[in-house]
């Protein structure tokens, strides 16, 4: 028992870290990211700053696109890989 | 009709009953944070919520039929009973089932009633559990995984629900403080609407996947019993009416609302501006979204909760209640061996009470709490009208019952 407790510990660590990294990314980037996109339209240049900011939403709605698509696809039992920056469903193998 | 009809019949309207219990306790992980804000009014945050609850539970086509094969030994690996336990024609599984699905109920209602946000599925779990060990000892438990892939109480409950608000908190944290050096000097005409829909996206978001994970648990215990006792043979899809049940009930109970968890979460542990909402669940999509990718279960409540904590460290002044983090954490503790108590009595009591009367003697007695736990609620009734007043605990006890709130039946 204990070593598969240990074993346990080692696979949720493992798993874990890759969690917080995406998660720090997406998670917290991205909010980020849509405050500079406030940001740049409170700013005073108005036609700059509202291309910057477009750029910038366009980030975040990619992000929120794919969370959306990720739930959709493993809803259908798919699987979603994001490794081509755009996401690939595909059967799982 | 005979033994073998109502006790699945009691299975099912419990486990949908689970299933509604589940919507309204967690409403808040998703809305709390809109509706402290004011981004969106009380009830037009749970209208969403449940919309998106609706559309995620039939989304998924996926079949969570082996969601117990995390915890317990009752079913085999393609999701079919054990045989051993279905060699009454599937009294014993069901009356297995059934213990462990009151438990659960029992243990979402009290802490629904002391307005604790606290995991359905681990509180699933752990009735299964309390009932597995009442029926087959210890061995009926799987403490732990096999060494592969996590699995088992150890590596499906108690590593996930220690790791996950911490992670969660973590994001947040960061997020919220990111958001705050780049909005410092901002007007806050720009920013309040801004994050007001920033907001709305994200809960949106917390919404959807919940209705995708958490609807598909009951509709694979459903289906389970109806494969124990004969009425369904297929492993790989759920009867339409199953699912379409489900759907509805989990549902129906984020649109009940749960105010007395969102108050909690929206205002008893950090007063939240509208950037901390956005940051706490753009954090909570992401840490849930992430984990499902990478197979790691985790809780959408543990999620949630750390997210919002993390806001309260993230933003500068901010203050953070630590004595209702701390009734929190408590209560996340005591999920699992409370619900797993309440199965095994649930199971040994009907175990006894015979094939006809002890099915009905369970649902009798978790009929009966139900009622007295809503009665107790009735004394500080919070709902749509109060859901925002400042935090010192509780509102205040009856007054708060009015007839219109009533009528109205924002209650939960």
């Amino acid at each position: 028992m204990s070593g598969a407790f240990v074993h346990d510990v080692r696979l949720a660590l493992d798993a874990i870290w890759k969690v917080l990294l995406a998660s720090v990314l997406l998670g917290a980037g991205l909010p980020a990211v849509f405050a500079l996109a406030i940001r740049s339209l409170a700013g005073g240049r108005l036609v700059v700053g509202r291309v910057v900011a477009g750029v910038l939403l366009l980030v975040v709605a990619y992000g929120v696109a794919s969370g959306l698509l990720f739930i959709v696809a493993s809803g259908q039992g798919k699987d979603i890989s994001f490794a081509h920056v755009i996401p690939v469903i595909s059967s799982p193998s | 009709m005979s033994a073998e009809t109502l006790i699945l019949a009691l299975v099912v309207v419990t486990a949908l009953g689970f299933d509604f219990t589940n919507g309204f306790h967690d409403t808040g992980n998703a809305m709390a944070t809109s509706i402290a804000t004011g981004a969106l009014k009380p009830r037009v945050a749970v209208a969403l919520s449940a919309v998106l609850n609706l559309a995620g539970a039939f989304l998924s086509v996926a079949v969570a039929l082996t969601v117990t094969n995390a915890v317990v030994h009752i079913q085999q690996k393609d999701g079919t009973p054990s045989p051993s336990l279905t060699a009454d024609g599937g009294q014993q599984l069901l009356m297995l089932v059934l213990g462990g699905l009151i438990g659960a109920i029992v243990w979402n209602l009290l802490t629904w009633l002391l307005g604790l946000p606290s995991s359905s599925s681990h509180a699933l779990f752990g009735g299964l559990i309390g009932a597995a060990i009442a029926a087959l000892g210890w061995h009926g438990v799987n403490w732990v995984g096999d060494g592969t892939k996590l699995g088992g109480v150890v590596g499906k409950v108690i590593l996930p629900a220690v790791l996950s608000p911490v992670v969660a908190c973590i994001v947040a944290a960061a997020g919220t403080w990111m958001v705050y050096r780049i909005v410092l000097g901002v007007a806050a005409r720009f920013t309040d609407n801004g994050f007001r829909w920033g907001q709305i996206g994200t809960a949106s978001l917390v919404s959807l996947a919940h209705g995708t994970s958490d609807a598909q648990k009951t509709m694979g215990v459903i289906t389970l019993a109806l494969i124990a006792s004969g009425h369904w043979h297929s492993t790989t899809s759920i009867p339409v009416w199953v699912k379409l049940a489900c759907a509805l009930a989990i549902a129906t109970g984020t649109y009940l609302g749960g105010w007395r968890i969102i108050r909690t979460l929206g205002k008893g542990l950090v007063e939240i501006e509208p950037p901390q909402g956005m940051a706490a669940e753009a954090s909570s999509a992401a840490v849930i979204l992430a984990s499902s990718h990478l197979g790691f279960a985790l809780s959408t409540t543990h999620v949630a909760t750390g997210s919002i904590l993390g806001t309260g460290l993230g933003k500068p002044g901010a203050e953070v209640r630590w004595a209702v983090a701390g009734r929190m954490v408590m209560g996340w503790l005591l999920t699992l061996p409370a619900a797993a108590i309440v199965g095994a009595a649930m199971y040994g009591i009907g175990h006894v009470c015979g094939d006809v009367g002890g099915p009905v003697v369970d649902v009798a007695i978790m009929l009966g709490l139900a009622g007295y736990i809503y009665l107790r609620s009735r004394r500080s009734a919070v709902g749509a009208h109060n859901v925002n007043d400042e935090w010192e605990g509780m509102p205040a006890s009856g007054a708060a019952v009015s007839a219109p709130e009533l009528t109205s039946g924002g209650v939960a």
